[in-house]
């Protein structure tokens, strides 16, 4: 690790003024420790931003929007009352991440900041064009599992980490930042850049800008949300495939739907044809793997991660039709077709209820 | 804190924060001390595994007395990381039963799969 | 030494309580692991210390054309900067075969080889000292497997004329096994059903918690002292005395805290390079690894890829099998030749069949060096003639387990290698134990209260209410060897000493066997405390003093060196007793026909005829012999026949599972095993290696990976190397039976390896049960299930 100078701004007027040319903004560290471990971060100064007075949550009941402090941790956030009832998504999703010391270090503004599990990311021996631009991406002929098939480009398929953020997406939440050139604020959607041409750029922060609070609109789609994510492993694992969900449903239409994608894409992903798909009609079991095939609309498998263009599609499908199932207060009528959620088979029939297409046979479809 | 301290107890299973092996308590927080500078925590309580039992030659804490009686580790080195989290998980009120316990100890990996008699152990500390 | 600070566990150790052989007593070493006062290898400090640390190759295989070291050496707080041509002995070790170089010399043949090494005055100065290291290198294309089998085309991973290796080409080791007529015309024209199939199994790693790390001091003499986290204290000297250009007497070794092993520490990995460090500098070197490196530093388990064909009769009588193995070995030997020999005397499972042919070999490749890891070449196999027998017994439209019970070996029958199984092999008993083993209750996940995910697959990732959600039950029971095979001499020495301290009667112990976390210590003292009647022990720090203990590996460390403590301790209560005939005036009949309890001398009868502290006087007894086991022979190169293995071990797992199979996840409901253990000399200490070794097989099941493209490693970490989680971890029930083998001490088998066979193929067939898929390849992933 390259030797750094560290301040810690006393006041916190103007964290920025502390910043040189070469330093960085540290708060949780969860992910810049890591990357200054491995060599992929050499700032020269830290500015630790840690104990700035951004740590609240509020709820400001005039325009019934949560404005959570960028600096809140992860845990806090997941156990706030008022989240985990209005916006169940945001607990799911915080709680389905990391592990629990990880959660108490990890902050708002930086899991929105963390940047791609991608090895060669990670591997100063290999090229990347995020970690050194113009170098090429190794990861385009090399092992890519498990990278993004959605919003990549011919210079970077590297895979957004955060659950977070996808949930976030869903709740179309608005990033609060503040910075030498004033205080600004804009959707999150806009906030993570798809890596086209220049990977190395990943969000619109400019040098000294930084995260001070991401609001959240409390709406009755956010009440009604569920995050789900498929990982290797039971815990403590970043997602193949996540989908954060929510319904508006009324008189048995679907008025309202979000669908937002981790796991799958360069950025946090907003499915609008997913959405689309649903909107107007019947919270059913067709319409949710019409979604879920919707959700795969642009999707640009490679060699090795075409199982995730299918896996987007029974994600998306699961999500909806768990929520539609589990979260009957939005439904007030319930879906008329099909139940949405098939009834669990008994042991050991061996025959397993399989929705989507047959296996093998979607690989071309989406190229 | 481990060269310069001689506070050895929290270990480098990873140092990239996914093992869980250099947990410590911050404010009685729990956190992987590997992704965080001390400089940072200027001002706030750290306890390591060496604080657990107040003094050094003194009585066990009743979690590393547990993960004794309990056989709860094998090789030990994942030991004062898994003792930190769950002093912790105890005070977080997360060993309501196995599942629970299980839920709030995955940041603690354990290679020699001590993990039956871990949450038995953490059972037994919790008074169940 | 007065500079190293000494922590308590390389100090002498009490071992508390009362318990002997069968008894669960805790750890002597317990207090100090809870307490964050047991130091690993990685905690050690010495003043003046320096830090050590290697340039690892970037590539899989390149000619090295320069290496400018300068701007390293020049760089202030920089002691040394070595290359290969600073090495004052050997250039190689090795554990077989000695082909392995301490530092490239003229060419990198894996990812992460090591080129030069530094000792600074700060990790943080050695880095950047490597960074300014300047390699030029001419990359050639890597050889895997495949290729390593057409050398001629894609050429040698050793050239030719320094091939070190017995065989010829690529091929590290093969081994041949015929017995009956092999898979001959008329062999398979006796069989009604031939079943054929071909598996893969990945590249799996110890995944020790507590990376490689060490500390080497330069003694006063020219020697070292070095203090190490291994499992073979002596087998590490003696690859390193060589290469340091010193006697064995000169390099002095302490076991420190171990953090796991599993194989992974079998081969030296820094303990060279922090001696030749600390002889160039004449001051202490520590290196430490970090994750990364610790995943480029250690060999893995063999990737092997097998074709079986099984040929039974209608009624389920198995007639032969043929099978096919290649085992890809790395870039150097290691001990690929042993688990070559694993593999083909193991590789037909626990069963009785008329005619086999086996065909085990290892290649030499650019890949990651392979060799031990618990259940060491035993473990591949299991998975492919397990799930052979699943598909057999499908075919053939038979219980899976009454297949295997029919054709189960027992004590008696002959093996592929024409070795009698001379002691209890309860296969068929195992898989009825594990049968019989209530069921975990299905759809448990159902509560009052609605679906309970945690019960789930998927859990708390929230991914099923019980949607798509398939139950499946798999049998497998595997067989592994005990100890080391094929002739090797195999030993353990130690030394006990007993004597009256402060009015009582306390045992002393000195081996040089690693304590990795198994129980070795804890069983030892239950073994004195038996032997002797005392309830003092002490335990000694292991190092060289004594004579080797061979590895802490192969499952034979309580039979090697419990055999060896209860060889001594039977050495010192005959001269105890001795002493009793000259002060008491006994019978040499009677003094024999006593035994020693509670501190006194009894008579079988259980009179005190006595007290042990009298008996001893202020004159110390104190012991050293050396065990061996029965001794084996090397395998016929040909037909592959010969008293190869000294023991077998034996267990059976049954895996209960959930799968949503639209979703690819996994998850295990429960994972019984039944084991024969011998005689459970600790029976705590055999259940957590059976929960451990159970654990493993479950993430070479679902998770285990080390994904290597074109020679190179992918996923060098924890986030990357998944291993399983306590979440992922199901309640473990066991059944340990106790048939005694009569050649072993107290009758005990090996315990720690067998459990890891038969978990990966039990569970597998789970989810081929819950799935119907055919699943030939581990780690089973989620994209497998949902066959995208």
């Amino acid at each position: 690790m390259r030797s750094f100078t560290y301040t810690r701004p006393a006041e916190p007027a103007q964290p920025w003024t502390e910043l040189g040319p070469d330093a960085m903004y540290i708060a949780g560290g969860t992910n810049l420790v890591d990357l200054m471990k491995c060599g992929v971060a050499a700032p020269g100064r830290l500015v630790d931003i840690g104990r700035l007075p951004l740590a609240d949550i509020e709820v400001d009941a005039a325009t019934d929007t949560l404005r959570i402090g960028a600096l809140v941790p992860n845990s806090d956030l997941a156990a706030h009352p008022v989240v985990r009832e209005r916006l169940p998504v945001l607990s799911r999703a915080l709680l389905a991440g990391a592990s629990p010391q990880l959660r108490n270090l990890a902050t708002l503004g930086g899991n929105l900041m963390q940047r791609t599990r991608c090895g060669y990311f990670r591997d100063l021996a290999m090229p990347c064009n995020k970690r050194v631009p113009d170098s090429g991406c190794a990861a385009l002929d090399g092992e890519h599992r498990g990278h993004a098939v959605l919003g990549t480009s011919s210079r970077c398929i590297a895979t957004h980490p955060s659950d977070l953020a996808v949930a976030l997406l869903a709740l179309e939440a608005r990033v609060s930042i503040d910075g030498p050139n004033g205080p600004r604020a804009e959707p999150i959607e806009a906030f993570h850049l798809p890596p086209g041409e220049t990977p190395e750029r990943e969000t619109t922060l400019t040098h000294g800008e930084l995260i001070t609070a991401v609001e959240v609109p409390m709406t009755t789609l956010g009440a009604h949300s569920y995050y789900l994510k498929v990982r290797e492993r039971a815990s403590f694992a970043f997602a193949m495939c996540s989908a954060a969900v929510a319904l508006e449903v009324r008189e048995g239409t679907v008025r309202a739907a979000r669908i937002a994608l981790g796991g799958v894409a360069t950025t946090p992903w907003r499915a609008y044809a997913a959405e689309a798909a649903l909107i107007g009609g019947p919270p059913s079991t067709g319409a949710f793997a019409r979604a879920g095939d919707a959700a795969t609309e642009g999707a640009v498998p490679g060699r090795d991660n075409g199982h995730k263009v299918e896996l987007i599609r029974r994600v998306v499908a699961r999500a909806l039709s768990t929520l539609a199932a589990t979260d009957t207060p939005a439904t007030d009528t319930p879906a008329t077709d099909t139940p949405a959620t098939g009834t669990p088979k008994s042991p050991g029939t061996g025959e397993a209820p399989r929705t989507g297409e047959a296996p093998g046979s979607t690989e071309g479809e989406h190229r | 804190m481990r060269e310069t301290l001689g506070l050895t107890g929290p270990k480098k299973g990873c140092d990239l924060g996914q093992c869980g092996a250099c947990t410590v308590l911050v404010d009685g927080r729990r956190i992987t001390s590997c992704l965080t500078f001390a400089l940072m925590h200027g001002g706030r309580e750290v306890t390591t595994i060496e604080g657990l039992g107040g003094d050094p030659e003194g009585d066990l804490h009743p979690v590393q007395q547990a993960f004794v009686d309990h056989d709860a580790f094998q090789c030990g080195f994942c030991t004062p990381g898994q003792i930190m989290s769950a002093v912790a998980l105890l005070a977080e009120g997360h060993a309501g039963d196995d599942d629970e316990i299980r839920e709030w100890m995955s940041g603690n990996l354990c290679r020699c799969a001590a993990y039956p008699n871990i949450v038995a152990a953490i059972t037994a500390a919790a008074g169940r | 030494m007065a500079a190293l600070t000494k922590p308590k566990n390389l100090q002498d150790v009490a071992a508390p309580g009362r318990d002997g052989v069968g008894a669960s007593p805790l750890r002597p070493d317990g207090i100090l692991k809870v307490k964050g006062d047991f130091a690993y290898s990685s905690d050690l400090w010495h003043e003046d210390m320096l830090w050590g640390m290697a340039l690892r190759s970037p590539h899989a295989r390149a000619r090295i054309l320069s290496v400018d070291v300068s701007a390293a050496l020049a760089q202030p707080g920089v002691y040394a900067v070595l290359t290969h041509e600073d090495i004052p002995g050997s250039k190689f070790y090795g554990l077989e075969i000695r082909d392995q170089p301490v530092l490239a010399i003229d060419e990198v043949r894996f990812h992460g080889e090591p080129i030069v090494i530094v000792a600074a005055d700060h990790p943080e100065t050695a880095r950047r000292a490597i960074a300014k290291i300047v390699v030029e290198y001419d990359v050639l294309p890597s050889i895997g497997p495949v290729e390593a089998l057409d050398p001629e085309r894609y050429g040698y991973v050793h050239a030719p004329a320094d091939y070190k290796a017995h065989a010829f080409g690529n091929i590290v080791h093969s081994q041949h096994i015929h017995h009956g007529d092999g898979d001959s015309a008329e062999v398979r024209a006796l069989a009604d059903v031939i079943v054929r199939g071909e598996y893969e199994v990945g590249m799996q790693d110890q995944a020790f918690l507590g990376p490689e790390s060490g500390l080497a001091v330069p003694a006063e003499d020219g020697g070292i002292d070095l203090y190490i986290a291994t499992q073979w204290l002596h087998v590490d000297r003696q690859q390193m005395c060589p290469v340091l250009g010193l006697p064995p007497e000169k390099v002095r070794l302490t076991l420190a805290g171990v953090g796991g092993a599993f194989g992974g520490r079998e081969d030296i990995s820094m303990q060279v390079h922090a001696c030749l460090l600390a002889q160039h500098t004449g001051k202490p070197v520590k290196i430490v690894y970090n994750r990364e490196e610790s995943f480029f530093g250690h060999v893995h388990r063999h990737p092997a890829t097998m074709v079986f064909e099984h040929g039974a009769t209608r009624d389920g009588r198995l007639v032969f099998v043929k099978a096919e193995i290649v085992l890809d070995g790395g870039a150097y030997a290691s001990t690929s030749p042993a688990v070559v020999g694993n593999a083909a005397s193991l590789g037909i499972g626990p069963y009785v069949i008329p005619h086999a042919a086996v065909d085990a070999t290892a290649v030499y490749t650019n890949n990651p060096p392979c060799g031990a890891m618990r259940g060491f070449g035993a473990v591949q196999m299991c998975f492919g003639y397990e799930t052979q027998m699943d598909r057999l017994a499908a075919e053939l439209g038979l219980d899976p387990v009454e297949l295997r019970r029919m054709n189960a070996m027992e004590q008696g029958s002959v093996l592929p290698t024409g070795q009698v199984v001379d002691a209890p092999a309860p296969v068929a008993e195992l898989l009825r134990r594990v049968k019989e083993m209530p069921l975990p209750e299905v759809e448990n996940w159902r509560t009052a209260d609605g679906p309970d995910v945690r019960e789930l697959p998927g859990g708390l990732s929230n991914t099923t209410h019980g949607e798509g959600v398939v139950r499946g039950i798999g049998y497998a029971v595997g067989i592994k060897n005990v100890g080391f095979s094929e002739g090797f001499d195999d030993y353990s020495t130690a030394r006990v000493r007993l004597e009256v301290i402060g009015g009582a009667p306390v045992a002393l112990v000195h081996t040089a066997m690693a304590e990795v976390g198994q129980g070795g210590i804890t069983v030892h003292a239950q073994i004195v405390r038996t032997e002797l009647g005392v309830d003092q022990v002490t335990m000694a720090p292991a190092d060289t003093r004594v004579g080797s203990a061979g590895s802490t590996s192969a499952s034979r460390q309580t039979y090697m060196t419990g055999g060896a403590v209860k060889q001594a301790a039977e050495a010192v209560r005959a001269v105890v007793l001795a002493r009793g005939r000259d002060r008491y005036g006994w019978a040499p009949a009677f003094a024999a026909g006593l035994r020693l309890a509670g501190g006194k001398a009894l008579t079988a009868a259980g009179e005190v005829v006595a007290d042990l502290v009298d008996l001893l006087g202020d004159e110390p007894v104190d012991e050293t012999t050396e065990f061996r086991h029965r001794p084996t022979e090397a395998f016929d190169k040909v037909t592959g026949q010969g008293f190869g293995h000294v023991q077998y071990t034996f267990c059976a797992h049954r895996a209960v599972v959930d799968v949503d199979v639209e979703l690819g996840l996994v998850k295990v409901i429960e994972l019984a095993a039944a084991q024969d253990v011998g005689k459970a000399i600790n029976p705590l200490a055999v259940v957590g290696q059976i929960h451990g070794g159970s654990t493993q097989g479950l993430g070479l099941a679902v998770m285990e990976e080390i994904i290597v493209r074109d020679g190179k490693v992918r996923n060098p970490s924890f986030t990357d190397y998944l291993i399983p989680t306590i979440l992922d971890t199901p309640p473990m029930p066991v059944d340990v039976l106790e048939l005694a083998d009569a050649h072993a001490p107290y009758g005990l088998r090996g315990a720690g390896e067998a459990p890891t066979l038969s978990s990966t193929p039990a569970i597998v067939a789970a989810i081929r049960a819950a799935t119907g898929l055919p699943l030939n390849r581990v780690p089973v992933r989620p994209e497998h299930l949902t066959g995208t």
